[in-house]
């Protein structure tokens, strides 16, 4: 009786699983299988060759890698100190205000993200906004701000804003007071506080927060065509490059199947060391 | 009987099958239907309008792609089935999607006698809406314009422009002045030109060397690369750069309509190929090699040769270009002198001269390592 029961189990869960099967495994499959067909063939019935993950390392697409990770890695890193602070008034001290933040960033969502970039190229662009207003206003003739790297991190940091902030209010609002208020008894410092207590327990919001603006970030290539005039090229471009006017399908595949790798693995390892539950509100 | 559990297998399994279905394809008869893959333009109302005026109860859809291969990609990938006419730049219709069969020759009959009302360039029919034999008609041609690079006139004349042609861009004082408009496939027959190598023929190992030197050169100076022709101009108007490598009347036009008439097209006066320098494109509509094809397609190409949907393609939203039928006088009756200034009229008789067909270019796999390799460093 018991067997059948969990069978039932199994079976019920069949369809939703073939059905994510097919949905996320089977397109990355394809990718996979065409990333070792050789260069420039558009079906995958030929002699896998690893030419591919070759040309990778011999044509400098190691320098995109690293830029895309790279400024995926500064826009997190900025993302966590702006919203650590707000994310902790949000959890902790402000009240009602706190869902008035919450909409505002929410509503920014509803705008696509093009037209946000753009509404930003038009602020910072030379004779732009800002440039603009300080020509006819104050008399200084600046240049505009676009077109370097510091702009993209600027874009990534903006656009992925709300993906580090909810996670982080979700996780520091986990942190029980009365752990902190028993530190503090004892005797810690603030300091100590902040490190011993309210990091190790908002851990996991803190590396849900990182991971989805890192991932995401090192994905993005609106912000670098758009604000940063492509002042770099980053690993999405090459793909998307390959797929396109490269017309070498099995090259964008192995560029998307080395970045789906180092970004798996990441998020494999850093969701390993979390515990995932307790902030699914699960915890027992 | 049928149980829960039966049920549930059977709703994976139509679940899987769906999945692996791919594109759907109408089981009916498809007199009524007609799907276009095109260029901005052709999709809009005012095109289409009148053409479901026509044929009442007909569904008529049609998709802008945003580059010639990501359109062709879409047919690739099994799309055939899907759509009913493509309409991508000329080689790519000659020298992949026909061979491929991707697309099939239209009624030369019926077609023929309308490449007679267009411009002379494309009378005869022109060449490259024919197959590598001449006998099949391939495509028609409507829109095309000259493409090779843009300035701003009131920075640098176009006179000097003309006569330097893309050394200008070599030229170091104009290091950080200008822009380069990323549709890669351009930029690679531009930059063979610009180190005086002829892209359409074959080259050498010093001949590849020479183009990755001016390639990293152009990247090099570069301002801003961008493959949004808005932001583009936007940047030569507010004076950020004075020129962008590459571009046309297809770029130029939308700025130019907008009174900004300093923004120019360039042709080059001189050039490697056959002493030309300048490239055009003529856009070719072909019928997609549909397995259940719909005779709308064929009527859809007779339609907008007509002078008044000449007209409204030539000037549908985004950009503004020539188109062949402009030989007729009732077609060249409907446009005013905004319009023609803005598609750079004045000179395009000697532009379409000094310029040579947009073209496969034979070394281009290596040509775009190495102008990926240099648009990286």
């Amino acid at each position: 009786m018991d067997r059948i029961e969990e069978r039932q189990g199994l079976l019920s869960a069949l369809p939703l699983s073939v059905l994510m099967v097919l949905i996320f495994v089977a397109p990355l499959i394809v990718v996979a299988v065409f990333s070792i067909m050789p260069p420039r063939v558009f079906d995958v019935l030929h002699m896998p060759s690893f030419e591919n993950y070759r040309i990778f390392f011999t044509q400098g697409y190691y320098r995109s890698l690293g830029w895309a990770l790279g400024m995926a890695a500064m826009a997190t890193v900025t993302l966590f100190v702006i919203c650590y602070p707000l994310a902790y008034a949000m959890a902790k001290i402000f009240k009602k205000f706190t869902l008035i933040i919450t909409i505002a960033v929410v509503v920014t969502l509803f705008v696509s993200e093009n037209i946000r970039l753009f509404g930003w190229v038009l602020t910072l662009m030379k004779g732009g906004l800002i440039s603009g207003y300080l020509r006819t206003y104050a008399g200084i003739d600046i240049d505009g701000w676009l077109y370097n790297v510091p702009v993209i991190v600027f874009g990534l940091v903006y656009v992925y804003f709300p993906f580090m902030l909810f996670p982080l209010v979700q996780g520091i609002s986990m942190v029980p007071e009365e752990v902190r208020q028993a530190a503090s008894d004892l005797g810690a410092s603030r300091t100590r506080i902040f490190f011993e207590i309210d990091l190790p327990l908002a851990m996991p919001g803190i590396v849900v927060g990182s991971l989805l603006t890192f991932v995401l970030a090192a994905g993005a290539m609106a912000e670098s065509k758009l604000l940063g005039g492509q002042a770099v090229i980053v690993m999405a471009d090459e793909i998307e490059a390959a797929f396109t006017f490269g017309q070498n399908w099995s090259l964008g595949s192995a560029l998307a199947m080395i970045l789906i790798l180092i970004i798996g693995s990441l998020a494999f390892f850093a969701l390993s060391r979390v515990d995932l539950d307790g902030i699914m509100g699960r915890r027992g | 009987m049928v149980n829960r559990r039966t049920f549930l297998k059977g709703t994976a399994a139509v679940a899987g099958l769906a999945a692996l279905a791919g594109p759907r394809r109408s089981w009916a008869g498809r007199e009524n239907e007609l799907n276009i893959l095109c260029w901005e333009g052709y999709n809009t109302d005012d095109v289409l309008g009148p053409f479901r005026a026509k044929h009442p109860g007909s569904r008529v859809r049609a998709e802008s792609g945003t580059s010639d291969p990501d359109m062709i990609n879409k047919l690739r990938a099994g799309e055939v089935n899907v759509w009913d006419l493509i309409n991508v730049n000329q080689p790519w219709a000659r020298n992949q999607l026909y061979p491929e069969g991707l697309i099939k020759p239209l009624n030369r009959a019926r077609f023929e006698p309308y490449f007679d009302l267009m411009l002379p360039e494309f009378q005869g029919p022109y060449p490259l809406a024919l197959d590598e034999s001449g006998k099949e008609l391939i495509g028609m041609v409507q829109r095309f314009g000259p493409f090779s690079f843009v300035v701003n006139t009131d920075k640098i004349s176009r006179q000097m422009a003309e006569d330097q042609g893309y050394k200008l861009f070599l030229d170091p004082k104009m290091k950080g002045r200008y822009g380069v408009l990323t549709y890669d496939n351009w930029n690679i027959m531009h930059m063979c030109m610009a180190a005086d190598l002829n892209p359409f023929a074959p080259l050498g190992e010093s001949d590849f060397a020479k183009f990755s030197k001016v390639a990293k050169a152009i990247f090099d100076g570069a301002k801003l690369l961008t493959d949004d022709l808005v932001g583009m101009n936007t940047a030569l108007i507010n004076g950020e750069i004075d020129a962008y490598f590459t571009g046309g009347t297809y770029t130029a036009s939308p700025a130019r309509f907008d009174g900004q008439t300093q923004v120019r097209g360039i042709t080059p006066k001189s050039g490697p190929v056959n002493g030309k320098g300048g490239v055009v494109w003529v856009e070719v509509t072909s019928a997609v090699n549909n397995p259940d094809p719909t005779p709308l397609a064929e009527d859809f190409l007779e339609f907008v040769q007509q002078p008044e949907i000449c007209k409204v393609v030539a000037f549908a939203e985004g950009t503004y270009n020539p188109v062949t039928q402009m030989a007729n006088p009732k077609v060249m009756a409907l446009f005013d002198k905004d319009e023609l200034d803005a598609i750079q009229w004045d000179s395009l008789p000697e532009e379409m001269e000094r310029s040579v067909d947009y073209q496969i270019v034979v070394d281009y796999n290596r040509l775009n390592e190495l102008y990926n390799a240099a648009k990286r460093s």
